[in-house]
């Protein structure tokens, strides 16, 4: 079994989905780290839950787990279930019993924004100015940052997180807070942050509508322009070759493998007409990519072959979210009216 | 899904001018409205209301080597979240600490597309102090610039002043914007309809700029003092010429210049052509049509500091269909 593009069956027949339609727009999806169940993160403080498996019955919505709308999610890397952050200020450990235990709450305060690591089972969690960090059951502060966090992901090995910021990004070694932060500047407000899977680069989006990129070892930056809208979703390939970006009509693939992007364009490739792509998600070891649009059409790409199939039509709710599953032949999204939908791509 | 924008108010004002006062008057009246509130202080509010927001004022300047050019990047993030939330509401309610400049809140709805998809900017409300406000000219540039800004003003605790002192701040304030709408009010006691939904940066409701109160000779007049001026012109506008001049104007004195109105009549267009800018940001489109046998006049309105009369007068002039 595998991920083939050029099988005819995806250009005469959209793959089997399951489509459950909720009344609130949703923020996050994630599958958990058994790939059995994959959540979402609703406006109304539910995190609905449904089997990976298309075909299985579907699961019940449960009773609303935060107060206001769940922002963040993520598979817990520390066990089956999910962590969630909501505009209540809680970070939550979500048991897929049902259960739901607090790691941190910060009142008055919005978590944002989660990122986590799976071998080291570290939560990190953006919260104000701050950045908090859930490691072995210990809960630690970082900051106070220039401005509030705007997004936080964690270095390859997860002995570092980086954090986004007004006038760039801050890395703290979360071993020991005491030791004083990285800083790397670049003046604006960057909204988004992916540290590249081969550790080397750090890359945000900005409020100028253009992209910012470090190269860790060398403190040297590159910035990538010309896009028509914020770029607020970026996905490293799982080979690190390649940088996905959302933000324009097609999928854009900045090329790192060798002396990386500069002076190089974009590779551009895909259906053309679906409006911008708002998210973008890599698969989890090979070279496809996911791309959901404001017009709410879904595509999946193959970088290797510039090929493109539609997953789903446009419906005109926007894309809010993506998660590949971690064998990566299933995909899940949602849409700002509060369709959950998962993907079933074994052709 | 096209979603109708949602209104966006902006409370200004000195601390202590009254405007926590007038946020909890508009939360908890009966008016079957639901609103969200970004304020900075948690706990000043009496009313409870799941919908508010704590703010930080985050200002940061845009990396468009303009200086004047600065957002509320928290504003961004805190609109963009809120439209996360099941429970939709009918208005947003922005309040700023008594020193903010209302700068930067007035362009966060002029440059950031996300908040200008799902909000729209109804009006400055700019609440004043009646017993404070002279002194509050004479500390620095805020209470002028808050002013300057507002499309509303409340001209608040009047039951603490005598009629002279209330006169002498009304011609203060006239001297400063003209063309904001002044309510004299005790306790922020006012009509919901006289601050919400005034559609002051609407451009197709616009169909005039008119003074409050009819202008009268300024007693004095210093170049660096915060005011208004307007020019009106009977001839059509040249189109082309016009975008120049103004470009080239608010790039250049765009820091000086807080709000700049106009309704313009376009050569041989049916529409008005108008437009509202701040500092140097600026939204134009065809508004209202003119309609059979109405006068065209165009008029054009700044409210700044340092503005040199004469010069607009001309640049105006110059971009007018030669007779």
């Amino acid at each position: 079994m595998k991920l083939d593009l050029a099988n005819p069956a995806w250009r005469t027949t959209l793959p089997p989905s399951r489509t459950v339609a909720t009344d609130a727009p949703v923020s996050a999806c994630a599958f958990s780290r058994d790939g059995a169940a994959v959540a979402f993160a609703l406006g109304d403080g539910q995190v609905r839950v449904l089997p990976a498996d298309t075909e299985a019955p579907e699961s019940a919505a449960a009773a609303p787990l935060h107060q206001g709308a769940v922002l963040a999610l993520a598979a817990d890397p520390a066990g089956d279930g999910f962590v969630s952050g909501g505009d209540d200020g809680r970070l939550l450990r979500l048991g897929r019993d049902g259960t739901a235990g607090e790691l941190a709450n910060q009142k008055g305060k919005w978590i944002e924004h989660i990122a986590v690591h799976k071998a080291t089972g570290a939560v990190a969690a953006v919260a104000g100015r701050m950045a908090l960090v859930v490691k072995d059951g210990e809960l630690n502060e970082f900051g106070p940052h220039q401005s509030t966090v705007a997004d936080v992901d964690f270095s390859k090995d997860g002995s570092r997180i980086a954090c986004a910021h007004y006038g760039g990004v801050t890395v703290w070694s979360i071993g020991n807070v005491a030791l004083p932060p990285r800083r790397f500047a670049w003046a604006g407000s960057h909204v988004a942050l992916k540290w590249s899977t081969d550790g080397k680069f750090i890359a945000t989006g900005t409020q100028e509508n253009d992209i910012h990129v470090w190269r860790i070892a060398q403190s040297t930056d590159m910035r990538m322009q010309g896009y028509p809208a914020k770029v607020k979703s970026l996905a490293w390939s799982a080979d690190a070759r390649w940088l996905f970006t959302s933000a324009q009509p097609v999928f854009t693939a900045w090329p790192f493998a060798g002396k990386g992007p500069e002076g190089k364009p974009p590779v551009q490739f895909g259906e053309e007409g679906a409006g911008l792509i708002t998210v973008v998600a890599a698969h989890p070891s090979a070279e496809f990519v996911a791309g959901g649009y404001d017009s709410g059409e879904l595509q999946l790409g193959d970088i290797k072959t510039r090929r493109s199939v539609v997953l789903k039509m446009a419906d005109d709710s926007a894309i809010t979210c993506l998660a590949w599953s971690p064998g990566g032949f299933h995909l899940a999204a949602g849409n700002e009216r509060g369709d959950l939908l998962v993907v079933d791509l074994r052709r | 899904m096209a979603q109708a924008q949602v209104p966006v108010t902006v409370l200004t004002g000195y601390l202590g001018a009254g405007k926590t006062t007038l946020l909890n008057r508009i939360l908890s009246e009966q008016h079957g409205k639901k609103y969200a509130v970004i304020v900075n202080e948690f706990g000043e509010l009496g009313v409870d209301n799941d919908l508010v927001v704590n703010a930080d004022e985050e200002v940061f300047e845009m990396n468009n080597g303009c200086i004047c050019c600065t957002v509320r990047g928290d504003l961004i993030r805190i609109i963009e979240g809120l439209m996360k939330r099941k429970d939709k509401f009918d208005g947003i309610l922005v309040e700023t600490t008594g020193l903010a400049d209302p700068g930067p809140v007035a362009q966060t709805f002029f440059t950031d597309d996300d908040v200008k998809a799902r909000t729209r900017l109804d009006a400055i409300v700019t609440v004043v102090d009646a017993k404070h406000f002279l002194g509050q000219l004479e500390q620095g540039n805020e209470a002028e610039e808050q002013v300057a800004f507002a499309d509303v003003i409340l001209l608040n605790k009047t039951d603490l002043v005598s009629a002279d002192e209330l006169a002498k701040v009304e011609g203060r304030i006239k001297a400063i914007n003209p063309y904001a709408r002044v309510h004299k009010t005790e306790k922020s006691r006012v009509e919901l309809e006289a601050i919400l939904d005034k559609g002051a940066f609407d451009l197709k409701r616009i169909l005039e700029f008119e003074p409050d109160f009819l202008e009268h000779g300024h007693d004095h007049d210093h170049e660096e003092e915060v005011k208004s001026l307007s020019f009106t012109a009977d001839r059509p506008v040249d189109p082309d010429k016009f975008q120049k001049w103004m470009g080239a104007l608010l790039q250049i004195k765009g820091p000086d210049i807080f709000r700049s109105k106009g309704i313009l009549a376009i050569d041989g267009a049916p529409r008005r052509y108008v437009f509202q800018g701040v500092h140097m940001m600026m939204d134009a489109d065809w508004g209202q049509p003119w309609k059979a046998g109405e006068t065209r006049a165009s008029k054009l309105v700044f409210i700044g500091r340092n503005l040199d009369g004469e010069n607009l007068k001309r640049g105006f002039q110059d971009c007018l269909k030669q007779a």
